[in-house]
């Protein structure tokens, strides 16, 4: 019996594993999403730019005898002019041109450009990140902590609560919401919309890089598809959070991570081997949509209220 | 109104047929290769054509196996080409669609000067294209398409050896080898590749008289967590797991994953693994092998050494990997059959001469079944005596450790 409670709790640490990679992702959708009304499908790219930064840079800040994640640095700094000139090259021309969706087909149009753009650049081979920080395995009795997990989530709940703070204290935070609540309005009471805007995109994409560097100490490999499938999951970890809500991405995340491996670890043994573990993904957005059906809004967002 | 019907289908039929006489028109001589011997002696160079995956997921394989192809091709070509004719390659890319592979084939075998195909790359892209090259009699060669659901024995053949067989290798290699008793397998449902060697592991596995403890599964190869799956396989006390994935996946994720949950036994897997770079800790893939095409430690066959030294020179002194050798190989079996077919080949000729064909290369030595019949399509006649055969090259039994 003690046995199966380590069990359990090993799986749901492995879902935090990977769960926390989601919420720092999340992050970032949910930080653009709650001020523009735009789902940038282009952010899971802007994880990938980061790791190729990393990727690239972690040998020269190792040359010069400093700790491999501050790489993260230079990541941030790409991450960043990226994505400012993904929102005034492609994003803004749009907005001010057309609707919701056309912004939302220029976010596809650019998620493929950079996908497509990184292949030309770097080739379509893997290519692995040098190891980043080793940090030890906690081991309490029979069981086995991941740190990179842990620090992970506590980098997420760092990360929650600065930006929590920004935005509700911090003069450009409220001219955030503001601009989230009524552009227009916000305009004529002297708030400059588009600054606000590029400042959101800029700390959407440095929060990229932050997540492309916890992701590449759990997952050591770069390749010009990796922001596909995570930035999917992570969209659908800010959607079951609450899409506009920064505890909401965190907690969405989190779930998303625990229901996978919880699924694939048991699903099996419940159902005496009809659904196996491969049916987790399918799983995960069934409970998507179980949890929009019931909670339109998600777990955390309330529609009432503001949003970020 | 049942009369209608069968008016408007009879209309219908019509139109249809008129589209693809009209569509066989214009397509050039999508049909017309049967009555039409178009034969290397029309043309003062030799064309071969390909079709591989240049871009998508799959595009590192390939990438190497049009270096192989170029190698090859331009080793030929320095002494002295075939019956003095310098060969000549039309590389088309698939991006890894079957609807992509197809219409490359198709215009590859619309092109009078095009004698042969090298590819597709992959397993799926293979499967289309192999009734395509039955239908417009167009010899080809897919270097490296391992399932066995490809039909291959008409006018497709293959130069490496198939997936139910790398499985059966690894059971044999994990029982008389390894000499364990419980193994676990891991693989990808979604993948047919993953699937199809993972189950033929377990089938051939419980015929060794090996227990298989555990048979886990994920939903697609590309995940990046196997630590739920990785968990249950060493609480289940396996010795031995067998994991048909990709480098991709082995390298950075299932390998160091299996090792954070405390799994230290075997992990084994296809040629899959192959290109396959470790990551931190190298002692965590002491125990990692695999089943290969091609071995670059073999001492033993002289030809592996020089095609590594003439790869290395031609490209900067990166080294090759299967699909570079496979590609290869490919481009000498299409060299062995002209040669053998004569000067005046056609495209038939071409495809008997390989039919059955005994060849000697990088990848070792082996012979292709002679009939093409439905039954036995795709089956290898070699298979047995080309395990023997690489076991007398390997004293590992063509199985790849990780360097």
């Amino acid at each position: 019996m003690g046995d199966q409670i380590i069990m359990f709790i090993s799986q749901i640490f492995n879902g935090l594993k990977i769960g926390s990679v989601y919420s720092l992702v999340a992050l970032g959708y949910t930080m653009v999403y709650g001020i523009i009304r735009l789902i940038n499908f282009a952010h899971g790219d802007f994880i990938m730019v980061g790791s190729y930064v990393l990727m690239l840079t972690i040998p020269f800040i190792i040359a010069c005898g400093l700790p491999a994640w501050l790489a993260v640095v230079p990541a941030i700094l790409v991450c960043v002019a990226v994505g400012v000139i993904v929102e005034k090259a492609a994003y803004k021309p749009v907005r001010e041109k057309g609707n919701n969706m056309t912004a939302l087909i220029t976010a596809i149009a650019m998620s493929l450009l950079l996908e497509n753009g990184s292949q030309a650049i770097f080739g379509a081979d893997y290519q692995t990140v040098p190891t980043i920080i080793q940090i030890p395995t906690l081991a309490l009795g029979g069981l086995k902590i991941d740190g990179a997990t842990i620090l992970t989530v506590l980098l997420g709940l760092v990360i929650m609560v600065a930006l929590q703070l920004f935005v509700k204290y911090t003069k450009q935070g409220k001219a955030m919401r503001a601009v989230s609540e009524d552009k227009e309005a916000s305009i004529l009471m002297g708030v400059n919309v588009n600054s606000t805007i590029t400042l959101t995109f800029a700390i959407g994409s440095g929060l990229a890089a932050v997540a492309s560097l916890m992701y590449c100490v759990s997952y050591p490999q770069v390749s010009p598809m990796m922001g596909a499938m995570l930035g999917l999951k992570a969209f659908v970890a800010a959607v079951l959070g609450g899409i506009g809500s920064i505890p909401g991405a965190m907690v969405g995340g989190l779930v998303i991570g625990v229901v996978e491996s919880l699924t694939k670890a048991y699903i099996g043994t419940i159902t005496a081997g009809v659904i196996t573990s491969a049916f987790s993904d399918a799983i995960v957005f069934g409970i998507l949509i179980i949890v929009l059906l019931v909670k339109p809004s998600g777990l955390m967002g309330e529609p009432e209220s503001e949003k970020v | 109104m049942r009369l209608k019907c069968a008016e408007k289908l009879a209309a219908l039929c019509l139109s249809a047929a008129m589209a693809v006489s009209v569509s066989a028109c214009s397509g050039g001589n999508m049909y017309a290769s049967s009555n039409d011997s178009s034969s290397i002696a029309d043309n003062d160079v030799i064309t071969i054509g390909s079709v591989t995956t240049n871009s998508g997921s799959a595009a590192a394989y390939g990438e190497s196996e049009v270096n192989g192809f170029r190698l090859a091709i331009k080793e030929i070509n320095e002494n002295g080409g075939i019956f003095g004719k310098q060969v000549r390659l039309e590389s088309m890319d698939d991006k890894g669609d079957v609807i992509e592979a197809s219409n490359a084939f198709n215009r590859l075998a619309g092109e009078k000067n095009v004698i042969a195909v090298l590819g597709p790359t992959i397993s799926s892209t293979s499967g289309a294209v192999a009734p395509l090259a039955d239908q417009n009699q167009m010899p080809s060669i897919a270097p490296a398409a391992t399932a066995d659901s490809v039909e291959t024995g008409g006018y497709l053949f293959r130069t490496c050896f198939k997936d139910s067989y790398q499985g059966q290798i690894a059971a044999k290699y994990a029982a008389e080898n390894l000499k364990v008793n419980k193994v676990a397998v891991l693989y990808g449902t979604g993948d047919p590749y993953s699937s199809g060697v993972g189950k033929a592991f377990v089938a051939a596995a419980k015929k060794a008289g090996l227990q298989v403890v555990a048979e886990e599964n994920s939903s697609s190869t590309d995940d990046t967590e196997y630590s739920s799956q990785l968990q249950k396989i060493e609480a289940s006390g396996a010795e031995f797991l067998y994991a048909p994935y990709y480098y991709s996946a082995v390298g950075p994720y299932i390998v160091p994953q299996a090792r954070a949950v405390g799994y230290d036994g075997y992990i084994m897997g296809p040629d899959g693994y192959d290109g396959l770079k470790t990551t931190g800790n190298k002692a965590r893939y002491d125990k990692v092998l695999y089943t290969t095409h091609y071995s670059p430690d073999d001492k033993s066959n002289k030809k592996v050494q020089q095609f590594i030294k003439s790869y290395k020179d031609a490209n900067d002194g990166e080294s090759p990997n299967t699909f570079t050798a496979l590609g290869y190989d490919s481009v000498y079996m299409f060299k062995q059959a002209i040669e053998q077919a004569g000067e005046n080949a056609t495209r038939a000729d071409i495809r008997n001469a390989i039919a059955g064909m005994h060849f000697s290369g990088v990848t070792g030595e082996f012979t292709l079944d002679k009939q093409g019949s439905p039954e036995e399509i795709g089956h290898r006649a070699g298979d047995e005596e080309r395990l023997a055969d690489l076991q007398r090259h390997h004293p590992t039994g063509q199985v790849g450790r990780i360097p």
